[in-house]
């Protein structure tokens, strides 16, 4: 039966479609207009300021990246796919593991075990008793495991993967048991296979972290050449910034060689680059583990 | 007869390990994990009542008290302003993260073009993909003195142009709006999960009954959202005391003139920790775990009221 519709929900209905288009619109302008800007000519930006639409398209800025700090550019961009693949590899395994064995409903001990996990959410020893230990006791400055090591394991990550273990049917472990099976196979060749699609939500989650991540590098990272992309992107912008304050140490202001503000938004544009392609095919992936994570059990 | 029941117990625990060896070796390298980064550095609050030398090291240097805490509210007008600006900052985010992602979910939910859903929640959920820095040179777009958008829309309407990164008192409201820029998608998302679990019956009984959508959204939709909203903004109480170190360091970066206004607990800890000491900033620290632990057991006592009795954790 179709209900007739009168003239308040026709309206509500075009209020909608604008609101949310313009919500749309504010979320993705500055992106239209960081690519507008690397494609433009740094004069015409002088003139014009930053706009949506490229002006005076040129590749110039992009050719100019690669000429002059290319070497710089391109090592940063294989740190930051060192660490993403590497983090994320390995902060898979470490949190499928303990998701799986905190699942099974035989394990005495998984409250337990969870409770260990949840309060190191709600409680912590703060930013300096954790750095004196990572780089006093565990050697993490100015080495790629700094990068990696400290993010591994992260707590909502391992209690998202959980939910989703924990709507495999049980019986199928068992029936794997009597087989013989111990549960380190079943997690193998059972839980695994059957959890593709949350693992690659999970594991897209860690990538992100990673790729993303700059705040480690502050932390453990003076070397130059360890610098991954984000950490690149935030010393420009950090120079950028205390400059336009008018308020910088004179000796400092010297030694700052400031990029123009085409070669700024190349480089924001060059970061966040393969988000943007793999976008389309990630996105829902995402969604479906926001979801399932508000979705209490 | 008592010791009995113990030894009884622990070769109770003694055989659950062995018979499920293989899953509690495989919960090793995470608590392993949590051991070291969470767990260990929990010693190391004892500095926050020293006064902290490498020399001594951290149980050896000389036990000072509460002077340090003592210091961080009395001792410097920085304490105080990092714990106002924290909590001015989340109180507004609190605020606007309910008004925009509930907003954005219950008007989503109205459109019927499938497409034109598809590419708006693509771009509303856009922002969350990028990182604070990245959010950086979109606000240095917008923001810059002579080329940034703003200032160019300001001059077109004949105002004089504003040097925005040498003025302190605008940044508060900036970060404010990034914030909400970045979080609305996501927040949404979670909203739009929560809708889809709802009765359908109830809504199509309201229809026969000559409801109009609006009464749909204020009589069912708004009260059914109830519960994901005060979980939400209860874990977000819980956390009011954090501040987001990656927001305020990726967005003013080292900007002397700006820095010290937007300072939250998080940025300061981490700036002490330079000036001041390991010990003083130990100390603060510490002081927002402690708030943190009060006001999550407190949100999760009140989400066990609200929600029968389900608590945030």
């Amino acid at each position: 039966m179709k209900i007739k519709k009168n003239k308040g929900d026709i309206a509500l209905q075009i209020f909608a479609y604008i609101f949310i288009g313009l919500i749309g619109l504010v979320c993705f302008y500055p992106l239209l207009m960081t690519l507008s800007v690397s494609f433009s000519a740094e004069k015409v930006i002088a003139i014009k300021g930053y706009s949506a639409i490229p002006q005076d398209f040129t590749l110039d800025t992009y050719v100019y990246i690669f000429g002059t700090s290319g070497k710089d550019i391109l090592r940063s961009y294989g740190v930051t796919i060192f660490v993403t693949v590497a983090g994320t590899c390995a902060a898979l395994l470490v949190t499928s593991m303990l998701a799986f064995a905190v699942s099974v409903a035989d394990l005495k001990y998984r409250n337990t075990i969870a409770f260990i996990c949840n309060f190191t959410i709600i409680f912590s020893a703060g930013l300096i008793p954790w750095y004196i230990m990572c780089v006093n006791y565990y050697h993490l400055k100015d080495n790629l495991a700094g990068l990696i090591v400290p993010s591994m394991f992260s707590v909502w990550n391992m209690f998202l993967l959980r939910t989703y273990f924990k709507a495999i049917s049980q019986s199928l472990y068992e029936a794997a048991r009597i087989d013989g099976a111990n549960y380190f196979q079943i997690y193998v060749k059972i839980a695994m296979p059957l959890s593709k699609t949350p693992l690659l939500t999970v594991g897209l989650m860690y990538a992100l972290q990673y790729w993303n991540d700059w705040w480690n590098t502050l932390m453990f990272i003076t070397e130059k050449k360890l610098w991954p992309l984000q950490y690149f992107l935030y010393n420009i912008l950090s120079n950028v910034n205390a400059i336009s304050s008018g308020r910088v140490p004179s000796g400092a202001a010297a030694n700052i060689a400031l990029p123009s503000e085409t070669v700024k938004m190349a480089v924001t544009i060059l970061t966040i680059g393969p988000i943007i392609f793999a976008y389309p095919f990630i996105q829902k992936y995402f969604v479906d583990g926001v979801m399932t994570g508000a979705v209490k059990e | 007869m008592g010791s009995a029941k113990v030894k009884k117990k622990r070769s109770g625990a003694l055989h659950e390990l062995k018979k499920n060896r293989v899953l509690y070796l495989m919960c090793v390298p995470g608590l392993f994990f949590l051991l070291l980064f969470s767990y260990i550095p929990l010693a190391g609050i004892w500095m926050a009542f020293t006064n902290y030398n490498v020399v001594d090291g951290i149980f050896g240097s000389p036990f000072v008290g509460l002077k340090n805490l003592h210091y961080f509210f009395f001792g410097t007008g920085m304490g105080p302003k990092s714990i106002y600006n924290t909590l001015f900052i989340n109180f507004w985010g609190i605020i606007l993260g309910l008004i925009f992602p509930i907003s954005i979910a219950v008007f989503f939910n109205e459109i019927q073009g499938k497409m034109y859903k598809k590419f708006t929640q693509s771009m509303m959920f856009f922002p969350y993909f990028l990182s604070w820095v990245v959010v950086g040179t979109i606000v240095y777009g917008f923001f810059a003195t002579d080329v940034g958008v703003v200032n160019r829309l300001l001059t077109a309407l004949g105002v004089d142009k504003i040097r925005w990164y040498a003025e302190p008192k605008y940044w508060k409201t900036i970060l404010i709006c990034c914030n909400v820029w970045k979080w609305s998608g996501y927040n949404s998302i979670i909203y739009l999960g929560a809708m889809t679990g709802f009765d359908r019956s109830l809504f199509e009984a309201a229809e026969v009954d000559g409801a109009t959508r609006f009464q749909l959204i204020t009589h069912l939709t708004l009260p059914m959202l109830k519960p994901t909203a005060v979980v939400l903004t209860l874990m977000s109480i819980g956390r009011i005391f954090f501040g987001d170190f990656g927001m305020v360091y990726g967005i003013i970066g080292n900007n002397p003139v700006i820095g010290d206004s937007v300072a939250v607990i998080d940025t300061y800890v981490y700036s002490a920790m330079r000036s001041l000491g390991f010990s003083y900033s130990t100390a603060v620290g510490l002081f927002q775990s402690v708030m943190g632990l009060i006001l999550v057991t407190l949100a999760n006592w009140a989400a066990k009221k609200v929600n029968d009795g389900e608590g945030l954790f």
